[in-house]
């Protein structure tokens, strides 16, 4: 990205592109980790893999489960895309459902 | 009844002869469709050179549908879920695999020897993983819903699916007994 050029006058085509090109590049690079919900696994088990897999405390890990329960998902984790597989493997070793996708909300 | 009983960090579970029968059969036979070899490798499945030399061109997801619940999609977009199989299936896979059968070598020795007992040392998130895989198999071979308990204990007793619900639902009971000591 070339320098911002401020003070160059309103309207500076170059730099909103460059600007625009930077932002998409990083929304590029933001994903996000999905736990869905199943009826299968219990509730106390998925606290216990979030807990386990992303060290939240206990009551950040029952707010996230509770999410997955009554929204059917929840977004566990925002980063990297190689993180976010990291993730995404460690939780089906431990058989929570959960996907990659990119971060669509900005 | 089996329980899990923890001192300090150790655990350790005791089980009726019936449900440690009950237990090694469900390990046996999920080991089986996650196709186990039925040879012990000397060389360790997470040797990069092993990885390298095994790593296949393409996975195709399973249409078993207790696999595809245990080896689920990485993404909602097939093109990105398939690498994403190609390069993780193998290792979540082996780790099932590691589990069950540290569960069934525990189990076998009261098996084997025909007799109720203590095991020893339980690694508890072993057991954990293990007795969730159990639960998914069965589970989506049962079509669980979140509004099933009724319907399985409406069936007449004679139904196998009656049995098969009851080893589901026992499942859920010593996990969440195991749970509950963390």
């Amino acid at each position: 990205m070339s320098q911002a050029n401020i003070g160059s006058g309103f309207g500076d085509v170059t730099t909103l592109t460059d600007w625009d090109a930077e932002l998409s590049e990083l929304l590029e690079k933001l994903w996000i980790c999905i736990v869905w919900n199943d009826p299968i696994n219990l509730m106390s088990y998925v606290t216990f893999v979030l807990q386990k897999i992303f060290g939240f405390s206990k009551e950040k890990a029952h707010e996230l489960m509770m999410q997955v329960h009554n929204e059917g998902r929840a977004v566990v984790a925002t980063g990297g895309r190689e993180e976010m597989e990291r993730n995404v493997q460690k939780l089906h070793e431990y058989g929570l459902w959960a996907t990659v996708a990119r971060d669509d909300k900005i | 009844m089996s329980n899990f009983e923890r001192k300090g960090d150790v655990y350790s579970l005791e089980v009726t002869l019936d449900e440690a029968r009950i237990l090694i059969n469900v390990v046996e036979q999920l080991l089986e469709l996650l196709g186990e070899g039925d040879f012990f490798h000397h060389y360790d499945a997470s040797d990069p050179f092993a990885q390298l030399m095994s790593l296949p061109n393409e996975v195709v997801a399973p249409d078993d549908p207790v696999l595809m619940r245990l080896l689920p999609n990485g993404y909602a977009e097939s093109e990105d879920a398939g690498d994403f199989r190609r390069y993780t299936e193998g290792s979540i896979r082996s780790s099932k695999q590691r589990a069950l059968r540290e569960v069934r070598t525990q189990l076998a020795i009261l098996v084997d020897n025909g007799s109720a007992g203590t095991v020893e040392a339980v690694d508890a998130d072993t057991w954990l993983l293990a007795i969730n895989d159990l639960r998914l198999a069965l589970g989506v071979r049962l079509d669980i819903k979140s509004e099933s308990f009724d319907f399985f204990e409406s069936l007449p007793d004679e139904d196998p699916q009656k049995s098969l619900f009851a080893v589901y639902y026992w499942l859920g009971w010593l996990q969440g007994n195991l749970l509950d000591l963390l």
